[in-house]
């Protein structure tokens, strides 16, 4: 009897002693495998997160979301630039998807130590404690735009800095304009002028007007109408409004009249590519299209104007990602000095001219006006621009209200806002 | 250790040595694997499990003092909930149960065809055949979506093909109207009647559960259809040659006609095949998971998204890992059960399936 | 042959012979075009793909794509990532599940018929389930990121196991006694004398195994994040799914698709009368 115990299953009993081993490491430092890095902790590392950052000890890790080669060659100079004159090695990789990689190196302790982070992933990563709240140590902090600052401070914290912003305008095709027999005072001041003008630029080969299915284009009608998601304050839900349907309507309207059709339609992945094959003649798009129009479509010629009013006035949206610090990074002195490097004014000019957006600190603001006034309107834009919701929970309802609008030509415009009015209410109540 | 002899009651023919030896290597050698199975197949799910039932949030150790014990709360809000959870959860197995319908009978079928047209021994060039065929099952699932993705784009192979025809075709991967509903507005039904509007399951109302796959989605049923054939084909031609040639033979000097010998003698010997090859289906339909990531993420309008990739998508896109879980082993659990049925329904009476 | 028919149903035998050749044909055509058009476009320039995508040959040559391939993209190190991970875990499938599988069927062990048993159940576990727990462990394990972590995991494999057991149990057992009665230990007898003998076996786990790890994605999505990682299915997934401001560019994108099918197509030529002829296995799922 005994020998038989004693035979049993010893492959079970390292099963077993398996199962134990890493349940009573979890949580202490036992099964971290010391990076390639060794583990050298920065000299002031609080002692948050059990993880290390990806790169060898000192080596300062960049992830960003590029929207082309424009962005990626400019981040990886400026960031050499850094490296050259600091002395600590920087490495800059582009993500394919962003908040994926950036999801799974924080879950394994193993994130980059700089990265973007856009205001819909904020709430949730500031909430886990993957992000490490430097913004009150930036030498620059109060040159930033307040509404920039705003978005990424959470219960009283900056979290992070800013690193620039875009806001939505209308780009015109010039040379479809003067084909249509259109002039300069022509250039729509209301929906109705907008209306008309995409009709006449309707042809059989090119559509009036394009801009892609979701919530971050077709938000600006919701702004320009008095409406949008959430309430001044942040706390209630008010995306079941007659000014909402109304601006879902209008967009309605345009479909059926043959004078807006979504990218997808008419071959294109986003409105920029859209535009600038020919395919319409006018898209709503950020200053990326500035340099994404220069690499892909250089021969489109084009003007940017603000964008129409509506019934409650102008409106539009704008957009602005900031640069994230990892609570698990092992070189955050090093980091916090990268990314003083990166928005400051000098730098931010740079970006700007490489691949079209907007600085984020005010002291860039006049040069930038200066040097690029083409992209004047949305400067003048950002007067009256409307963030994104930053709550947590946010992200996944706009998400929902994307799909929806995909099918928003034949769909009933009530039944989407109710139903995003009763997830967003879900979310700002649970925070599921 | 091996000189301990008369106490085991298994016969021991060769001698202790020998038979203490043995057990030891035998022993040593499946340890390797059952090391394997249980670090990466048993512990995992175990590890989930745990997950499932508790609210970790993506950062540090699942098993640390912080995280802590909620109970059934991820699978209620999942199942129960109402919320924006819910109707994605309902909305991918919507879609994923309409690819299962659509997929299983249409791969068991075609592939039965397949294999039936291959197997004349009159047929030259057989050989032929059997790779075109079964060709398309060796690659990759991501270098066929993004093959697909070519042919189905708006102005691709498969439209210009239709547009010889006189048919314009529609913008595959990115419609997201329901095949149902299209048919139905072709006869003029454009909206459900309230009775379907008005209620629903899982947050979907029952008028969009009937809403049939998106047009994306059956791209999606024609790339699995395209890859799985052939090797189902093959499954069916194995079981084809082991029809003897006498019962064969003896069927065609009654005087019947092929097709009642098909269905008469042919189709019934063939039905632990026809077995395996549905359960094997089921079990693939419920997981698919790479031909989303690869080619359409979801859209359009999360007609796409199927529980395997919400689980994914839960996890590691909203930081919803309890939630990513517990849908992976609901997944879990319907898999089982439409084995389970399956079983019942055809009463496989071969049990070497699998 | 067996006996033709009578004569009365010769006439119609050789119309529906007829039909059933057109109707193969037709059939092969659709299975083997979509391949033919993927190669050609490969060798277009961008806008002559979309514009004429039909055509199986192209109106202009080039290999832009298969240039920016190899040149300008990190496809050379995820070739070369997915040869080193396939070629480990098939050399470790083969080694640990031929051990495994020989123990099952000739070696008496107490709780032979328990692991057996527990090797079933565990076959019925979807891999679906295990997409984020393997993440789990692997991050526990602090294999994460790593080509470990992506090869260790595959390793774990049932069914080779039955594979390997079911053709041992076929094996005739006299040349095991003999090796055994000469005085070969067991491990001598089983990797000098069987293991030869299993070769069809072996081949059938090679070509499994290969297949599987060559075009396996998602667990290379789970237990790796660094670029230097990243093997043919996940770089040709990210490719495929493009990036905001560029084109289609699918000449690149089926060039990608093109070459990560040569190897496993060399593969499937090699060996297709042994693939086509097992029963076993060969399940895609």
């Amino acid at each position: 009897m005994s020998r038989r115990t004693a035979r049993t299953s010893p492959a079970l009993a390292l099963l077993a002693a398996s199962t134990l081993a890493l349940a009573a490491c979890s949580g202490g430092s036992g099964f971290d495998d010391p990076a390639p890095s060794g583990t050298e902790p920065a000299a002031e590392s609080p002692s948050d997160g059990d993880g290390e950052s990806s790169a060898p000890a000192g080596e300062i890790s960049v992830l960003i979301g590029s929207s082309g080669d424009a962005e990626t060659d400019a981040v990886t100079a400026a960031v050499d630039a850094w490296s050259q004159s600091s002395g600590t090695p920087a490495s800059v990789t582009v993500a394919s998807d962003l908040p994926q990689q950036l999801s799974q190196g924080f879950a394994a302790g193993d994130p980059p130590d700089v990265f973007y982070v856009s205001t819909d992933h904020l709430a949730g990563w500031a909430a886990n404690g993957s992000l490490h709240p430097y913004g009150e140590q930036l030498a620059n902090v109060d040159d930033f735009h307040a509404s920039l600052r705003e978005n990424f401070t959470v219960d009283g914290q900056l979290y992070c800095a800013p690193k620039d912003f875009s806001t939505l305008a209308l780009v015109i095709n010039t040379e479809a304009w003067e084909a249509a027999g259109l002039g300069d005072d022509e250039v729509p001041t209301t929906w109705e002028e907008l209306a008309d003008v995409a009709k006449k630029l309707t042809t059989d080969s090119q559509v009036g007007l394009t801009f892609g299915p979701e919530y971050q284009r077709i938000g600006v009608f919701m702004a320009q109408a008095g409406g949008g998601l959430l309430s001044e304050d942040g706390s209630t839900a008010t995306a079941d409004s007659p000014e909402n349907l109304q601006a879902l309507e209008l967009v309605q309207q345009l479909m059926a009249d043959g004078a807006l059709k979504y990218p997808a339609e008419i071959g294109a992945g986003w409105g920029g590519e859209a535009f600038g094959s020919g395919a319409a003649a006018m898209t709503i798009e950020g200053n990326w299209i500035v340099g994404a129009l220069r690499n892909d479509f250089p021969d489109t010629p084009y003007r940017v104007v603000e964008l129409p009013a509506g019934p409650a006035g102008q409106g539009t949206l704008q957009f602005t990602n900031c640069w994230g610090i990892a609570a698990d990074s092992e070189s955050k002195e090093a980091a916090v000095d990268l990314v003083e490097f990166l928005t400051s004014t000098e730098q931010q000019i740079e970006f700007a001219s490489a691949f079209g957006v907007m600085p984020s600190v005010q002291s860039a603001a006049e040069a930038f006006a200066a040097e690029f006034p083409e992209q004047e309107a949305f400067v003048t834009s950002a007067d009256f621009a409307k963030g994104m919701p930053t709550v947590q929970g946010a992200a996944e309802v706009i998400a929902d209200l994307n799909a929806q609008l995909e099918g928003l030509a034949n769909a009933d415009a009530g039944e989407i806002l109710r139903s995003v009015q009763q997830n967003l209410q879900a979310a700002l109540d649970g925070q599921g | 250790m091996s000189a301990q002899p008369a106490t085991l009651p298994r016969k021991a023919t060769r001698g202790s040595g020998i038979r203490g030896r043995e057990a030891q290597a035998g022993w040593l050698f499946v340890a390797p694997v059952i090391l394997l199975l249980g670090l990466f197949l048993v512990l995992p799910v175990v590890m989930a499990a745990w997950v499932s039932l508790s609210d970790w949030t993506g950062r540090g150790s699942p098993f640390s003092s912080e995280v802590s014990f909620v109970g059934a709360k991820n699978y209620s809000e999942l199942l129960l909930g109402g919320g924006l959870a819910t109707q994605d959860f309902g909305t991918a197995l919507r879609n994923n149960a309409w690819y299962v319908v659509l997929v299983v009978p249409t791969q068991t079928a075609l592939s039965l065809f397949l294999a039936v047209m291959v197997n004349r021994k009159w047929l030259r060039g057989s050989g032929f055949y059997r790779t075109a065929f079964y060709f398309p099952s060796v690659t990759s699932s991501v270098a066929i979506t993004v093959l697909f993705l070519f042919l189905f784009s708006a102005t691709g192979v498969v439209n210009k093909v239709l547009q010889a025809m006189s048919v314009s075709g529609p913008n595959w991967f990115a419609d997201p109207r329901g095949v149902v509903h299209v048919v139905l507005g072709w006869i003029g039904v454009d909206k459900g009647p309230a009775a379907l509007t008005e209620h629903g399951v899982l947050g979907v109302s029952l008028w969009q559960w009937l809403a049939g796959p998106s047009i994306a989605m059956s791209v999606l049923v024609i790339m699995a259809v395209f890859t799985t054939s052939g090797t189902f084909m093959l499954l069916f031609l194995a079981a084809l040659q082991h029809i003897s040639d006498e019962v064969e033979e003896a069927a065609m000097v009654d005087g019947t006609t092929a097709w009642q010998r098909f269905r008469f003698v042919t189709l019934p010997m063939l039905r632990p095949t026809v077995f395996t090859v549905m359960t094997l289906g089921l079990i693939g339909t419920w997981q698919v998971f790479d031909q989303i990531y690869t080619g359409t993420q979801g859209s359009p309008g999360k007609t796409t998204v199927t529980p395997a990739y919400l689980s994914y998508t839960a996890s590691f896109q909203s930081q919803q890992w309890g939630r990513g879980a517990a849908i992976a082993f609901i997944l879990f659990a319907i898999i089982i059960v439409m084995t389970v049925i399956q079983r019942r329904v055809i009463r496989g009476r071969d049990q070497d399936a699998l | 042959m067996s006996a033709p028919a009578a004569r009365r149903n010769r006439g119609s035998r050789s119309g529906a012979t007829w039909i059933a050749y057109a109707v193969l044909l037709v059939l092969a055509a659709i299975y083997i075009y979509p391949f033919l058009v993927q190669l050609a476009t490969s060798f277009k320039p961008d806008p002559e793909a979309l514009a004429n995508p039909l055509s199986l040959v192209p109106q202009v040559w080039t290999t832009a794509a298969y240039e920016r391939l190899f040149l300008r993209s990190d496809f050379p190190v995820w070739f070369r990532n997915s040869v080193v991970v396939t070629l480990c875990v098939t050399a470790g499938r083969v080694f640990f599940c031929s051990l495994a599988g020989y123990a099952l069927a000739r070696l008496h062990f107490r709780g032979r018929g328990v692991v057996f048993a527990a090797l079933v159940a565990v076959m019925s576990v979807p891999g679906v389930v295990l997409l984020i727990p393997r993440f789990l462990v692997v991050k526990q394990l602090g294999i994460y990121d790593t080509f470990a972590g992506m090869i260790i995991p595959l390793l774990a494999d049932a069914a080779g196991v039955f594979i390997m057991k079911n053709y041992f149990e076929s094996i005739p057992r006299s040349v095991e006694e003999a090796a055994r009665i000469d005085g070969a230990g067991v491990f001598r007898t089983y990797w000098s004398v069987v293991l030869p003998m299993a070769r069809p076996a072996i081949i059938t786990i090679v070509i499994l195994s290969f297949q599987g790890s060559w075009n396996e994605l998602a667990h290379f999505i789970v237990s790796a994040e660094s670029a230097e990682l990243v093997t043919l299915t996940k770089g040709v997934a990210q490719l495929a799914a493009g990036q905001l401001g560029q084109g289609m560019q699918y000449p690149l994108k089926l060039a990608a698709a093109v070459i990560m099918t040569v190897p496993v197509a060399i593969l499937f030529f090699v060996f297709q009368r042994r693939i086509m002829n097992s029963t076993t296995g060969a399940v895609k799922e």
